[in-house]
Formats: C-alpha cells, sequence, structure tokens
C-alpha cells in the first residue's frame, strides 16, 4: 500500500483505475448483465427494452444525482420519493387547469428548491440531523398530498405538456435530461468551488471551516440543489404516463438512497460521484428488467437491492479501516 | 546549519512578520499568559519552549487569530493589528501546521494544498492542470518528489501528511509558519526529512514558530528560543548562548520551591508484571514491576507510547504480544471490565472525553464503573448510590451543590476527583493515573498529590503517566522513561533529575538502536 | 432532582395530552366513551411495543429503521410456516418470532461488529427484510386463520383488550429495565459518551446487540398482534411504521443524540399522537390529513428540545 502511495511512477490508467473503482464496476455489471441476460432471452435486448430501461428510470437517476450531493456533504433525504410525487401532482393540476405549459414545468421546480432550502435550513442551522427533519418532511408531503388530492387520478394532460414523451430524433427526451443533468452535475461538482466544497464539508466539516468555507450555507445550498434535481425529475416522472396517480411513488426514497451508495458515494460522506448514482440507477432497471426476461421473480428485487447496499456499506467501511 | 540572518538588525520591528506585545489572557478568571512579548524575524527558527501549561498553546492560538488578547498588541510589518479570526491571521501571512492535521481524507493530495484558493481558468473553472502542475512544484521545493499528487490523503503516512498542511502553508504566500509538536508523532525517517524542509523554508526567509520538547531539534534547527513558563515570560536567548541543562531548569524551574508529599511506609510484594507486553507497534516489548506502596513514574514525551501502555495494561487495547501477571499469576486482560474485576482502575488523561459523562450527575457517574456491586436483584439500589456519593464527595473535598449536581458544572479539579471516586469506589488494588493534574489550579494539584500518597501509603500500587517534569521527579519513587514505544530508562528516587530524565526522554532513538 | 429534572419533558407532555384530550373530547362527543378508548388502544399496542425497544435504540445514540420490514417479514414467515409448511400454528408463530428476533440480531451484529452507521445499516435492512418478505410471499396474503388465534388481536381480558394488557406489561418491564437497572444505566452512558461508558468498564458492544435483537422481539411479537388483528398476512404490513414509532419515541422526550429520554415519556407521545390521530379523524379531518400534523410535531418537538439545550448550554 504504501509502496504505492510513495511511488509517483502510477500510470494514468492506475489513477483512472483508483479514482473511479466503484464507477467502473458498476459499468462492467450493466455489460455483463446485457451480455449473459441477452444471451439467456435475446429480447431483453429488443429496442423496446432497452427504451423502457433508460427512458423509464431516468427520473430515478436525475433524483440520484441530487441525493448524492446530499450524502456526499455528509447528510440523507429520505422525503424524496414523496416530494416527486407532489411535484408530479402540482404540474398535472397545472397543465389540466389550462395554465401555461412553462409554468406547469417550472412552478413545481422552484416549489421543491423553497421546499429543500427549507429543510437544509433547518438542518444546517439547527443541527437536527437530516434523518429526522426529512421523515418529518416525508410524512408532511406524503399526508398533504393525500389529504389534499384524495388520491385523485389526473388525466387529460395536454400533449404538449408531456415533455418526458418526446422523443427528438427517435430517443425519448428522458435520456437526453438524464445525460446532460449528469454530465453538468459532474462538471459542476468537479470545477466548480461549490461543488468541491460538498466535499470538503461531507469529508471534515472542521477542516472546511479552517479552509475558509461556510459550511451552513453549503449546507443549504447542496438541499436545495437536491431540490432542483428532484423537482425535474418529479417533471419527468409526472409525464412519462398518460395518468397521474397523485399519490407518492413506493420506496422511490430508498431506490434512489440505494443509486448512490452502489454508485460509490460513501455514506460516510466526503467522497463519491454523480456518474457513478447515474450509473447504478441504470444498473437497477436493468436488473430489475432482466429479472422478468429470465422468469424470476420480480418481487426479489428489494431483496437484492438491500443485500447490495449492505455489501457496498460493508465494502466502504473495511476500505476505511484498512486505510486509516 | 543556520540560513543566513540577513536582517540581525531588525529589531526597529519595520520588517517583523509578526511581533506581540505584552500580550495577557485569561480563561474563566485562570490567567494562562501573563504581559508575554514575542517577535520572530524573517527566516529564523524561533523555537518556544514551556512544560504543558505554561501558556504555549494559548500564546500560538492568538497568534493564529483563534483566541483574541484580553491586553496587548499584535503587530504585524510594525502595524497593529486585529485578529478576528483564523481568516485574518491567513491574509497577514500567518499559517499553522496543525497537530491533528487538518486535511480532507477522501480528497486528493494537489486539493488538499489548494481547498479555498484554488486556481482558475479563464471561465472560472477550477483550473486542474495549473492545481497540479503548482503542487508537484510546491512538493519538489520541499524535496518530497516521491509524493503523489493525485493520491487520496487518506492513503499517506503521518510524515506526508504534514508535508502537505506545510505544502498549503506555502501556498497561501505564508510569511510566518507555526509548527505546534511537528515531531511527536513522526517516525525517525520523517523527523530528518522535517528538518530538512524547516531549513529550506527559512532560506526562503519563512519564519517558523516550532513548538517542541525534543532538545536535539532545538539545538539543530533553531536560531532563538523563548521559555515560558505559568504563562509568564522566562527569558529569549541566542540557542547558542544557551545548553540543554539551562534550558530545563528555565522551564522546570519552579519545581524546586514545590513540595511533594513524603513516602510512608515501605514497598510491598509486586503486585502487577509486564514481561514484553507489545500492542502492534505503538508498545514495543514492555516489562515492568510495579510494587504495592510504590508510585512508579512513567515519563516520556506525548507519543512515546506511555498512554498506549495503560491501554493495554486497562484491556482497552489488548496485549498482541507477551505477559501480563498479577499476583504472578499470568492474566488475559481482554476488557476495561476484565481489568477492572482484576483491581485495575485508570483515570484516564482526556477527563471529558473518557473520564466522564458530563451531562449525568456526580452520582450517576460514580456509579457506573460499580453497577454490579450497587445492584440488588435486578435493580440498582439507588440510595446506596447516592450514599456512595456522599462518601466520596466527604472523602474528597469534591466541591459541588450535592450528589445530583452534572459534573459539567464543576471545575476541573473536582471533575478529577469524581474519577478518582468513581474508580476508587472498585477497591483497585492497582491505580493508573494518566495525567493525574493536567489542567488543575494549584491547590487541587497538591490534594490530589497528596493523596496519591496516601493511597500508597496504604498499599495500592500506582502507576502515574505524566508530561511534567517536576510531578514524575516529585511524585514517583521509581521512574521508568518511554522513547518510541520503548522503556528506554529506569532511575531510582536519588539518581532521577530533572535533567537526567529529560535528556532521555528528549532524545532521538534511531529505530535500530533502541532494538 | 435528578428524576425531577428527567420528569420535565414529561410533565410539560402529560399536561399537553391532557389538553389535548380535552379539547379532541370537546369537539366530538364520540372521542371520550370507553368503547373508542380501548379501540384506539388496541390500534396503538403495535406502534407502542416497538416504540418501547426504540426508546432503548434511540437512546443508545442510534436508530432502527428496519422495524416496519421486520413487523412485515415475520408476518409473511408466520403465514408460511403455517400454511406452506403445513406446521401446527403455535409452533409458525414460535419460527416467526424466533426469525424477527434473529433479524434485529443482525441489525446489532451488523452495527457492532463492522462499526456501520446504525442509521445505513437499517437502511440497508429495511430493504432486505422487506424484500424477503415480498420475495418469498409474491404478494400473496395467507387467510383462514383458526379463530383461536384472533384473541391475540381481537380478544379481551376483563373487558380489556388483550394487546393493551401485553402493551401494559411490556411498559412496566421496559420501564423498569431503562430506569431502574444496571443494564439501564449503561444504555444511558452509552448514549451520553460512548467512549467514557467503555472505560468505565461497560460491555458497549453486547449492550448494543441485545438492544437491537429486543427490537427486532417486539417488532415481531408486533407482527403475531397485527396479523390475529387483521386476520391476514400481507408483504406490505408495517411499511412506515418506522416513521410512527420514531414520531412517538422522540415526541416523548428521548433525545435523538443519545443519553436521555423515558419510557413514561414515549407512552405520553404514543397517547398524545393516536390521540390525535383519532380525535381529527373523529372531527372530520381525513385519515391521511393527520400524517400531516404527525410530521409537523415531529419536527417541531425536535426543535423546541433543540432550543432547549443550546440555552441549557449543553
Amino acid at each position: 500500500m504504501m509502496a504505492i502511495a510513495a511511488s509517483p511512477g502510477r500510470t494514468n490508467l492506475q489513477r483512472f483505475l483508483s479514482g473511479y473503482g466503484q464507477e467502473i464496476v458498476v459499468l462492467l455489471s450493466i455489460v455483463a448483465l446485457f451480455v449473459v441476460v441477452g444471451a439467456i432471452n435475446p429480447r431483453f435486448l429488443s429496442n423496446t427494452n432497452i427504451n423502457s430501461i433508460f427512458a423509464g428510470n431516468a427520473y430515478i437517476a436525475i433524483a440520484a444525482i441530487g441525493m448524492s450531493m446530499i450524502i456526499i456533504a455528509g447528510h440523507i433525504d429520505v422525503s424524496v420519493g414523496a416530494l416527486i410525487g407532489v411535484i408530479a401532482t402540482i404540474a398535472g393540476t397545472l397543465a389540466v387547469n389550462g395554465y401555461p405549459i412553462w409554468m406547469a414545468w417550472t412552478v413545481p421546480i422552484l416549489f421543491a428548491v423553497a421546499v429543500n432550502a427549507g429543510v437544509g435550513a433547518l438542518v444546517a442551522y439547527t443541527r437536527i440531523p437530516s434523518i429526522v427533519v426529512t421523515l418529518g418532511m416525508l410524512s408532511i408531503l406524503k399526508g398533504g398530498l393525500i389529504s389534499i388530492t384524495a388520491g385523485k387520478w389526473i388525466t387529460n394532460m395536454p400533449p404538449e405538456f408531456m415533455i418526458a414523451q418526446m422523443r427528438p430524433f427517435g430517443i425519448p427526451s428522458a435520456v437526453y435530461f438524464m445525460v446532460a443533468l449528469t454530465i453538468i452535475a459532474a462538471l459542476f461538482m468537479r470545477y466548480t468551488d461549490f461543488g468541491r466544497a460538498i466535499y470538503a464539508v461531507g469529508g471534515n466539516i472542521e477542516a472546511a471551516r479552517a479552509a475558509g468555507i461556510n459550511p451552513e450555507r453549503t449546507v443549504v445550498g447542496v438541499f436545495a440543489l437536491h431540490g432542483l434535481f428532484a423537482g425535474i425529475a418529479g417533471i419527468l416522472f409526472a409525464t412519462q404516463l398518460q395518468v397521474i396517480q397523485s399519490t407518492v411513488p413506493p420506496n422511490l426514497e430508498l431506490t434512489v438512497i440505494t443509486a448512490s451508495v452502489i454508485g460509490g458515494v460513501s455514506i460516510l460522506g466526503g467522497t463519491g460521484t454523480v456518474i457513478g448514482s447515474t450509473l447504478a440507477a441504470i444498473l437497477f432497471a436493468c436488473i430489475g428488467s432482466a429479472l422478468i426476461f429470465l422468469n424470476v421473480s420480480a418481487y426479489w428485487l428489494r431483496a437484492v437491492l438491500g443485500l447490495m447496499i449492505l455489501a457496498t456499506v460493508l465494502a466502504d467501511m473495511a476500505r476505511r479501516r484498512r486505510a486509516t | 546549519m543556520r540560513s543566513g540572518t540577513e536582517d540581525d538588525s531588525a529589531s526597529q520591528g519595520e520588517s517583523l512578520p509578526i511581533e506581540l506585545r505584552g500580550v495577557s489572557k485569561s480563561f474563566a478568571g485562570i490567567t494562562v499568559l501573563s504581559k508575554v512579548s514575542f517577535d520572530m524575524r524573517p527566516g529564523e527558527v524561533h523555537a518556544l519552549m514551556g512544560e504543558n501549561g505554561a501558556g504555549k498553546s494559548t500564546l500560538i492560538k492568538i497568534m493564529a487569530g483563534l483566541h483574541q488578547p484580553d491586553e496587548g498588541e499584535i503587530l504585524v510589518n510594525g502595524k497593529p493589528i486585529k485578529f478576528a479570526s483564523p481568516k485574518d491571521a491567513h491574509a497577514a501571512g500567518i499559517a499553522t501546521v496543525h497537530q491533528e492535521l487538518l486535511l480532507f481524507p477522501e480528497l486528493t493530495v494537489a486539493e488538499n494544498i489548494f481547498l479555498g484558493q484554488t486556481p482558475k481558468t479563464s471561465l472560472g473553472a477550477i483550473d486542474w492542470q495549473t492545481m497540479r502542475r503548482r503542487a508537484r512544484e510546491l512538493l519538489d521545493s520541499l524535496d518530497s518528489h516521491d509524493m503523489d499528487i493525485d493520491q487520496k490523503v487518506s492513503a499517506l503516512s503521518v510524515g506526508n501528511r504534514q508535508r502537505i498542511e506545510i505544502a498549503r502553508a506555502l501556498a497561501q504566500d505564508a510569511r510566518v509558519l507555526i509548527m505546534d509538536e511537528p515531531t511527536a508523532a513522526l517516525a525517525e525517517a520523517d523527523v530528518q526529512r522535517l528538518m530538512a524542509i524547516v531549513r529550506n523554508l527559512c532560506a526562503r526567509g519563512v519564519a517558523i514558530v516550532y513548538v517542541s520538547h525534543r532538545m536535539p531539534e532545538i539545538f539543530a534547527l533553531a536560531h532563538r528560543v523563548t521559555v515560558l513558563r505559568d504563562g509568564k515570560h522566562v527569558a529569549t536567548k541566542l540557542v547558542s548562548e544557551v545548553d540543554e541543562t539551562q534550558l530545563v531548569s528555565m522551564m522546570v524551574g519552579r519545581s524546586i520551591d514545590r513540595l511533594y508529599p513524603p513516602k510512608q511506609g515501605e514497598d510491598g510484594d509486586i503486585i502487577l508484571e509486564l514481561q514484553s507486553v507489545s500492542y502492534r507497534n505503538v508498545v514495543r516489548g514492555i516489562s515492568l514491576k510495579l510494587r504495592r506502596g510504590e508510585i512508579l513514574g512513567l515519563a516520556g514525551l506525548v507519543g512515546s507510547g506511555r498512554t498506549e501502555t495503560a491501554l493495554t495494561i486497562f484491556g482497552i487495547t489488548p496485549a498482541t504480544e507477551g505477559k501480563i501477571l498479577i499476583d504472578g499469576k499470568p492474566v488475559a486482560i481482554e476488557s476495561p471490565e476484565a481489568a477492572r474485576d482484576l483491581g485495575i482502575a485508570y483515570v484516564p488523561e482526556d477527563r471529558g472525553h473518557q473520564g466522564l459523562i458530563r451531562t449525568q450527575t456526580i452520582e450517576d457517574n460514580i456509579a457506573l464503573a460499580n453497577l454490579k456491586r450497587l445492584t440488588r436483584g435486578f435493580l440498582v439500589d439507588v440510595a446506596r448510590v447516592t450514599a456512595e456519593a456522599r462518601g466520596a464527595i466527604a472523602r474528597f473535598g469534591i466541591r459541588a451543590r450535592g450528589p445530583e449536581q452534572p459534573v459539567r458544572q464543576l471545575s476541573g479539579g473536582n471533575q478529577q476527583k469524581v474519577v478518582l471516586g468513581k474508580w476508587l469506589a472498585t477497591n483497585p488494588r492497582i491505580l493508573i493515573m494518566d495525567e493525574p493534574t493536567r489542567g488543575i489550579d494549584v491547590g487541587a494539584k497538591a490534594e490530589i498529590h497528596l493523596l496519591m500518597r496516601k493511597l500508597a501509603g496504604e498499599g495500592m500500587a500506582i502507576l502515574m503517566i505524566s508530561s511534567e517534569l517536576p510531578e514524575v521527579l516529585g511524585m514517583s519513587d521509581r521512574v521508568l522513561v518511554m522513547n518510541s514505544g520503548r522503556i528506554v530508562a529506569t532511575f531510582g528516587k536519588p539518581d532521577a533529575t530533572a535533567e537526567a530524565v529529560g535528556t532521555v526522554m528528549t532524545k532521538s532513538y534511531n529505530k535500530e538502536q533502541a532494538a | 432532582m435528578t428524576a425531577a429534572r428527567l420528569l420535565r419533558h414529561e410533565t410539560i407532555l402529560a399536561v399537553l395530552t391532557i389538553i389535548a384530550l380535552a379539547v379532541l373530547a370537546s369537539m366530538s362527543d364520540k372521542f371520550f366513551t370507553p368503547e373508542n378508548l380501548l379501540n384506539q388502544g388496541r390500534l396503538m399496542a403495535e406502534v407502542g411495543l416497538v416504540a418501547l425497544a426504540m426508546t432503548f435504540v434511540i437512546v443508545t445514540g442510534g436508530i432502527d429503521l428496519s422495524v416496519g420490514s421486520i413487523l412485515g417479514l415475520t408476518a409473511i414467515l408466520l403465514g408460511v410456516f403455517w400454511k406452506n409448511l403445513g406446521l401446527p400454528l403455535p409452533a409458525a408463530i414460535l419460527l416467526a418470532v424466533i426469525c424477527g428476533t434473529f433479524a434485529g440480531w443482525i441489525n446489532g451484529f451488523i452495527i457492532t461488529r463492522f462499526n456501520v452507521p446504525p442509521l445505513i445499516a437499517t437502511l440497508a435492512t429495511l430493504a432486505l427484510y422487506r424484500g424477503l418478505a415480498e420475495g418469498i410471499s409474491e404478494a400473496r396474503s395467507v387467510r383462514g386463520y383458526p379463530e383461536w388465534f384472533f384473541f391475540f388481536g381481537q380478544g379481551e381480558i376483563l373487558g380489556v383488550p388483550f394487546q393493551l394488557w401485553l402493551l401494559g406489561i411490556a411498559v412496566v418491564i421496559s420501564g423498569v429495565i431503562l430506569g431502574l437497572t444496571p443494564f439501564g444505566r449503561a444504555t444511558y452512558a452509552i448514549g451520553a459518551n460512548e467512549t467514557a461508558a467503555r472505560f468505565s468498564g461497560i460491555r458497549v458492544n453486547s449492550t448494543k446487540l441485545w438492544i437491537y435483537t429486543a427490537a427486532g422481539f417486539c417488532s415481531a411479537l408486533a407482527a403475531v398482534i397485527f396479523v390475529s388483528r387483521v386476520t391476514t398476512t400481507r408483504s406490505d404490513m408495517g411499511t412506515g411504521l418506522e416513521l410512527d414509532v420514531i414520531t412517538g419515541v422522540v415526541l416523548g422526550g428521548t433525545s435523538i443524540f443519545g443519553g436521555r429520554g423515558t419510557i413514561i415519556g414515549t407512552v405520553l407521545g404514543l397517547v398524545l399522537i393516536q390521540a390525535l390521530k383519532n380525535g381529527l379523524a373523529l372531527s372530520g379531518v381525513k385519515g391521511d390529513g393527520t400524517i400531516v400534523v404527525i410530521g409537523l410535531v415531529l419536527i417541531g418537538a425536535i426543535l423546541v428540545g433543540a432550543l432547549f439545550d443550546r440555552n441549557r448550554g449543553g
């Protein structure tokens, strides 16, 4: 270990592998899954299926980008699923009631940013753990949504509102969003002071303060950003089907958190990338789809997720123990 | 060896990178610094010496902007200045290499050097290429060609991490670099490299405040030395004008006029024996014998393995090698619980963190190590818990409102008495006391010393760890000196002089030589 | 004096609960009837059992998000052992409860052995246990339990629902353990300062292991009562239970940072929540609207607690 550390003669490849280990593992898993499942059941590789894997889960990947930032900063948000449900309903309601389409898209997103900035302020300035605040938010959003809408379905939305269903150049627009937002977020995290401050605050809050970073403002900012991504995810979620159910999508928060963790974001904060979480979200979608094509009951999907989180976390703990 | 001191005439203060005039500071009514003056000249290494509690760390915290002085003024380049926060000190060119190394373990070396002041491209994005190139240059200029700038800091040794902090200070164009016990946690090879780096920095005109107890380093590096004692300035001298003995007596001068209680009674049988006990590579082959009625002093610098030895005897870090015997019988001590049941008590060095539950009451704290004894059937006997606490309050003269007062409201000395009360209630036969009087006022100190003597007189075997030389010399019947995880010398009471013990403590032991 | 200090929050809470009960009683004449109150007690029992164990967990400074999943898994196993494996029902119940308890032990093992933060460890097992429940049951429910089994969830002794007796006994036992035994003292010590507890010879890891195992056991017991009450097993049983439980415990004055909390407080917290839910429902607020109130109450309670802490300078 120390021999490597002391040697500056590492190749760029080694450097790349050590910096992006988890991302590469996830990517290889996706490729392996396609090869193996495709060989067993070629229909897995059909255009329709691949489209549905990518387009149908893009909103999860986008929400996982924001969640990754939150976890890198050393926090967590268990209310993101409820928030996405609320956003979808607000957007759908606005669209159906004749508000301009641009408003139906942007108002819910601004709402999400405002809500999460509030959560961030509570977390940063009162030092209440984010898990507690977001647990409370979860029940407020969930209860509020169901009691106001009574679970009514929203239908007959104007076609021009359905942004996720548009297909420029034959590819679903949700995929464009996923790719573009992942790239933008990755560049943001790597090339801006704010992005690096997120890593610094999650890695060592005292050292961050000593380096002139304001940890409180950083936490509020990162929650607001997370709200932005959740907002966009919510709009895509609202517009991918012809109907919005006005309920909270079950267990979405868990899937999103799992994507971040398996994508290489350490649950203890300070490390990880948004590329990893997007890849992990795709990996889940692939696993879910593969279970169907392999005639394995999809009911086991969540058990697989649980095992994957556990394995990733244990590996992370072991790695950290070795490092110290 | 000493770099060019081109400005020996800089006494007019115009170009002094920092100067403190008559600075005083007190905390909660206790004066820790009293009218201390201190200045730095460009390119010099200025050693700051003194015992624990002498006021060194307060002085450097004032220079780093962490504390504001109550009295006196700070001048930078001859102009008075106020540091409201560490940021202001940074801006004035003063940087600190922290003992606890404030770094980001999951980020790369290059980023750790520049975080908070990263170079930008014309578009305002972080310029990683420039950052990595400048990081490389900085590390090369510190003769650290072997450090990989893309490595995560978590994978690096302490010595390398320290070099990153130094590089970070250079990246901020620091003119004064404060190094607080920089070699305390370093291996020998790293100490040599650090000394080379310090010389290199001086040659570039950086002034270095060098806080250390280690004489060889002081004499090899420093130009001037300032000694503090009890918060007062004792002397500032050119290193070439003093020798080791003079420095030690300047630091510990007070010890002569302090009275330690005399030994009572005779030593009894050997109760605790360690036979080449090791824990990983921190405690290396320790052998010692402890008798009833004896106070055995364990001297050494911070990081020399004293506390680590205590933790191994107490079962926090069970021995990985060697044998521990109690009353001549080998015992396995795998947990603090096992140690307690064998009659070992440990009064730890960090009271607030290891010794006490500060939010709980005196009686709760005292009961904690004695729950088994204080339980009737399945239930804790609350009346006995209170009675026990009242007993301890009376016996040790703890100044408190009563057994129900939370310990965080007590003074340091009274808190320490609560810890003692907790452990003496377990009826131990072996008492390990780690820094028994750290952060305690003089009166309480004397009380604790008296109590230790009394306990020993009653047949208790006491192993005392202390960084205060006078305390070690005054209290111990025998002194063992540790250095680099080993016992390097044993002194009987008559031979244990400040000079002799101090010399062995501060000597740089070559690993091979010691082995 | 110690007791007085500890009970201060509980006193405020008790007054608050009485006021809430009075207001709710005045809003609906159906509220303060014995039938309604006993029925509310019946509904409270499952959350209550788990909340008692959760109080210990949170007092140590930990958290257990997987309790709802353990409940679901135990319920499914109960059905599967009985219907699919053909075990006699008592044996199936016993075995399922053992499995649920074991699930709790696994949480404790992961947390103490590998130093995984409890939040993350139980987040993972939340998914894992629920996933196992879904995978094993494949969304099929089990029905047709014999009549005697419904006693646990629907029966009465001396006119009081069976599970209320059980809850009452559990309250007394856990209250005694936390308040009066060495184990309880160790629990507080660990939450207040784990290092100092270890340095005082407290068996930190084994204490925590016991506590997480107990949380599994309580969740498993709650599962049996739940199944008996609703006469069927489904894999989604207990979803979101952790929220109700944690809200009750925290509202009851247990510090989320550990080191402080009482069983009496937890009971008061539970009563207040159940009363709010029921009272709001009776006065015409739709079922889910009450969840909003719970969320607000949770955040509000912690906020007030945090401000209190700051003022005391602790």
